[in-house]
This record gives C-alpha cells, sequence and structure tokens, in this order.
C-alpha cells in the first residue's frame, strides 16, 4: 500500500472499531437523541406559540427542526476530547499511536466516527419529524446533502476537541470547556432564533459563527430550496474542517509525551 | 545487526526534569534485554522515545538500522509495544482487539484470519474470543496484548511491566508465553520490570537504571557476581583454623563459632569446605549457603533512587496503574 492508501485504509480502521463498539451498546445513541426530541417537543412546541421568530411563512417547528439537528451534532462532536483524553487514561491511546499507522489516521477516523454519530442524531430528529408532522423538504438528495453537512460538522468539530484535549489533558478541563464553547455558540447563532432579532452587537459575531452557516445550509436543504448560500456555507466548513483534522494531528502526540 | 542502538539519549520534561539523561546502549538482535530500575528512574520515557512516542532532546534511537527520529512509522511497523497499563479495549471482543490491531499493522488480509485465530488458541483465549474485554479477567487482558505480537510478528517487542498486578500462575504463564516468542520467532524481546526473579528468569542480558543514567549493564550471572560471591554460613564446634586456604575461598567473619566464608561457586565449595575443617579438627554442625540475588544488585546500583521520597504524582500514578491492573 501506498502512504495514501494506507491513511485511508487505517481511519477506516479505526472507524470500523468505534462502529464495533456502538455495535455491542448501542445504548449511548439513544440517550443521546433524548435532548434533542425535548428540544422540539417541549421548547418547540411552547414557542410555536410566538410569532415573528420563524421567518419566511414557515412554523416554528419546521423553523428550528434543522437548528436542533445542528446543535445536537454539535453536542456529539465538541466532546470529543473527552472520549480521547479517556483512552489516553486507560493507555489506549499510546496503543494505537504505537501503531505503524499515521498519525492523522486516528484523528480522521475518530472524526469520521463523530460524523456517525451525528448521521443517527439526524436519523433521529428526522423520524421524529415524520411522526409529530413537522413538514421538511425530505427530497433524497436534499437529506444526502444534510448528512453530508453533519458528518463534515461533526469531524470539524471532534477535531476542535481533540485539538484542544491535547493542550487541556484532563477529563474535566474538557467537561469545562465543552460548554463554554457550546453554549455561547448555540445561542449566538440562527439554531433557534433568527439573527435579525439579536442586538447589533451579537450579529456582528454571529456572522462569525460556524453553527449558523451550518444551519444555513440544512435549512437550505430541509426548508427553502433556495441553494445560493450553499457553495459558501460548504466550502466554509471543508476548510475549518480540513485546517483542525490538521492541527489535531499534529498536536495529539502531546496527550501521551 | 542490532535490533535498538541508543545513543546520548536525552529527555527534558518543561520544568526542567531530565527523565532520562545521556543514555546509551545496544540490544542485539534475538535477545530478551532488560531495564531495570526504581519508579521514576526513566525506563517509561526510554522505550517512549524509541518506539517513537516522544521526541528525545538530544540524541538518536535506531531500530534495526532505520532512525527512529526520521522514519518513525517505518520504525513502528517493526515494533510491537504492550504499555504499561492494560491497553486492550474493553468495549470490544477479544477478537476484534486482534483484528482491529492487525489492520491498524497491515498484516495482510490472508494471512489475518489464520494468524488470529492461531494467537486465540497458543493463549487459550479461543472460548472467549467473542466476550467483551472488560469481562476477562487482569491475566487473561495481558495474554491478549502479548497475543498480538503473535498475530503482527513484529521483529521487536517492548513489554512494560509485563507482569505487574498478575496473580502467580498468570505471571509464570505470561513469562513463559514471552520466552517462546522469542524462541520459536526470533522476536527480540525489550522488558522493564521491578520484579528481579522475573528479570534474572526472563532476561539474557540487562541494565539498571536509576536517576535517568544507565548504572550498570551485564548478564544477570555477572551482575550477580559483580555485588560478590556465594557466603557459606558454617557452624562449629571445637578448635577454629587460623586461616584457610585461598582457593576455598576467603574468610568474613568468626565469632561465637560461627564462620562466614566468600567463595566463587558455593555448591561446590561446601564438601571442601567441610573436609578441609574437619581434617583440621573442626567439628562442622551445619553450612548454608547463601547466594546474591539480582535484589543485591539492584539495590548496589539503584538504591540512590529508592532513598528518595517518591513525588506525590509518581506514587499516584504507580498506585493507578497497579488499581488497574487489579480489577
Amino acid at each position: 500500500m501506498n502512504s495514501p492508501q494506507r491513511l485511508v485504509y487505517s481511519a477506516l480502521t479505526i472507524a470500523e472499531m468505534e462502529a464495533r463498539k456502538l455495535h455491542h451498546d448501542s445504548s449511548e445513541l439513544w440517550m443521546r437523541a433524548v435532548q434533542p426530541a425535548l428540544w422540539l417537543l417541549i421548547f418547540g412546541e411552547v414557542f410555536n406559540a410566538v410569532r415573528g421568530l420563524s421567518p419566511g411563512g414557515f412554523s416554528y417547528m419546521q423553523y428550528i427542526a434543522p437548528g436542533v439537528l445542528a446543535q445536537s451534532v454539535l453536542f456529539v462532536a465538541i466532546f470529543y476530547g473527552i472520549t480521547i483524553v479517556w483512552e489516553r487514561d486507560v493507555g489506549l491511546l499510546t496503543k494505537l499511536l504505537s501503531t505503524p499507522s499515521p498519525r492523522i489516521a486516528v484523528v480522521v477516523g475518530k472524526a469520521l466516527a463523530a460524523g456517525v454519530r451525528g448521521v443517527f442524531q439526524g436519523v433521529m430528529i428526522f423520524a421524529l419529524a415524520l411522526i409529530i408532522g413537522v413538514n421538511l423538504r425530505f427530497d433524497p438528495l436534499d437529506v444526502a446533502g444534510v448528512f453530508l453537512v453533519v458528518v463534515l460538522f461533526a469531524m470539524c468539530f471532534a477535531s476542535l476537541s481533540m485539538t484542544l484535549a491535547s493542550f487541556l489533558k484532563t477529563r474535566d478541563r474538557m467537561m469545562g470547556i465543552g460548554q463554554a464553547i457550546t453554549i455561547p455558540l448555540f445561542f449566538g447563532s440562527n439554531a433557534i432564533y433568527p439573527v435579525s432579532l439579536m442586538p447589533a452587537w451579537l450579529q456582528a459575531i454571529s456572522a462569525y459563527n460556524p453553527l449558523s452557516y451550518v444551519v444555513d445550509a440544512m435549512r437550505a436543504m430541509l426548508l427553502t430550496g433556495d441553494y445560493s448560500g450553499l457553495p459558501l456555507d460548504i466550502f466554509a466548513l471543508l476548510l475549518s474542517t480540513a485546517i483542525f483534522v490538521g492541527a489535531a494531528s499534529v498536536v495529539l502526540k502531546r496527550l501521551i509525551e | 545487526m542490532k535490533a535498538i542502538e541508543a545513543r546520548s539519549l536525552t529527555k527534558v520534561y518543561p520544568g526542567g526534569t531530565k527523565a532520562v539523561d545521556d543514555v546509551s546502549f545496544d540490544v542485539e538482535e534475538g535477545e530478551i534485554f532488560g531495564l531495570l530500575g526504581p519508579n521514576g528512574a526513566g525506563k517509561t520515557t526510554t522505550i517512549k522515545m524509541i518506539t517513537t512516542l516522544a521526541k528525545p532532546t538530544s540524541g538518536s534511537a535506531s531500530v534495526f538500522g532505520v532512525d527512529a527520529g526520521s522514519s518513525p512509522e517505518q520504525v513502528r511497523q517493526m515494533l510491537g509495544f504492550v504499555p504499561q497499563a492494560i491497553s486492550v479495549d474493553g468495549d470490544l471482543s477479544g477478537y476484534e482487539n486482534l483484528l482491529i490491531f492487525a489492520k491498524l499493522f497491515f498484516v495482510p488480509r490472508e494471512q489475518r484470519k489464520t494468524r488470529i485465530s492461531e494467537a486465540l488458541e497458543y493463549f487459550g483465549l479461543t472460548d472467549r474470543a467473542n466476550d467483551l474485554v472488560k469481562h476477562y479477567s487482569g491475566g487473561m487482558m495481558r495474554r491478549l496484548e502479548i497475543a498480538q505480537a503473535l498475530v503482527n510478528r513484529p521483529r521487536l517487542l517492548f513489554l512494560d511491566e509485563p507482569s505487574i498486578g498478575l496473580d502467580p500462575y498468570s505471571r509464570m504463564q505470561v513469562i513463559k508465553q514471552v520466552k517462546d516468542l522469542n524462541q520459536n520467532f526470533g522476536t527480540t524481546i525489550f522488558v522493564t520490570t521491578h520484579d528481579m526473579n522475573e528479570a534474572d528468569e526472563l532476561c539474557d542480558r540487562l541494565a539498571i537504571m536509576n536517576l535517568g543514567k544507565i548504572a550498570v549493564s551485564g548478564s544477570p550471572a555477572e551482575l550477580k557476581r559483580s555485588v560478590g560471591g556465594d557466603v557459606l554460613t558454617v557452624s562449629v564446634s571445637g578448635r577454629l583454623p587460623d586461616s584457610i586456604p585461598k582457593e576455598l575461598g576467603s574468610r568474613i567473619s568468626s565469632e561465637g563459632g560461627v564462620l562466614k566464608i566468600l567463595t566463587e561457586d558455593g555448591e561446590r565449595a561446601i564438601p571442601r569446605i567441610t573436609d578441609y575443617l574437619e581434617a583440621n579438627g573442626t567439628v562442622v554442625e551445619s553450612v548454608s549457603l547463601s547466594r546474591p540475588t539480582l535484589d543485591d544488585v539492584f539495590m548496589k546500583y539503584a538504591k540512590v533512587g529508592l532513598t528518595q521520597e517518591m513525588s506525590f504524582r509518581e506514587a499516584r500514578s504507580a498506585r493507578r496503574s497497579i488499581v488497574r491492573h487489579g480489577r
């Protein structure tokens, strides 16, 4: 095998390792689906009564479904650093890094596994939307596009989280930083209310919020069918994923030194 | 060809701790080499530098002639590493653990299945192959880790404290299997341990490390000789001889009817000394022989380190690894 083949092969092996664990015990996936379900069922239902929260003639439930999906993927991905710290603590990371597989493959493999978990969140949220009658455009190509965005987004934040873990090194700190990142990203984005309702300073910040671009892309595919912003959204996502995957594979060895 | 050539390896951690200080040694192909030393002596850091998990601050290491600094992936392809902490994945089955790591070592697909089933069979894990590893005993986990070496067939296998926390039976099995691996596949073995009996049983050659430096190295027999020969303690009654012939040994002390003699080969010296004493009118009541052990060697060369207090962090990590192995 040449080096690109080795990279792809080992990254897929790492992802396979995670998939096999999920196969043995999938309870984690079901539990993770509870939170987005509550957002839709409780938060969504209540705020459905408020006018002006959902522009473009959509119901509030329709409006926040993509936002809740993006948020739940963000939550799955941002805590990947905790997993990697835990694997360091039990000696598994040392073993992974002592294989001849390239280090970037470990990062890409773990990030892909975050993507798989994200896709499962997507499936659950779509299923719930169908059950409670939230009308989304379930065009196969659009759904595939949403899953692509989900995978990229999960990979991006899982790698960011692994990068941070390489510096912070303990699970407690990762818990703290995870919350410190997700909450402002979530409330400072267009996930559950339009940016136009925010004060000017927050709108300015939101323009740089990656979550807003992800939600934007998902809304385009699931609600409006207006793809004009999509190339920029996906380009921004690809670029930041590449940056964070690269960063994580360079600094990951700090965890075991 | 040398399996390992370490040249002036030095590792200084941020904060100025010199974990490894100008360490040079060779490991010959096909031998079992032991690195001994107290906690915090720098053994694990040395292994990490050779296995490319840590970058040396200065100095170099090469494995079968390949430089660890410039071609890390090529070096890792030749290595197996069983770290101190049990590093199998508890959430996967035994079979899956072997499968995943065989893939990460690029073991050819057509050999994978046979090697895995052979390894499971040989290490007595076939019955439990599809159980999750978290339900294994500590000894079984350790065996699974060594079984990995049978699947990946590394030329050089690192074992960091392989028998820590194992019961005597599991320990014996691990030692036997490591020896088999060495004899049947010519795998060069690099092992660290605090257990002197284990080192004596296992190693062809060993080095004792203390405070980041290699204090002494040689075969177990050479090292034991270096702390002195065998000591005979003879209880006698009647007249004690003024001296004993040089070829029998040298007298260390004689008081209260107890004569202590230092000799080269104690077992052979017993009848000769008894004969000599009886011929000179001394009645021999009992003779006991004590031989230097690697413990004596360890105490002599590693004492400086042992008398220093262990830091909280070291104590904690030592305890943790014991707890982890004991489960």
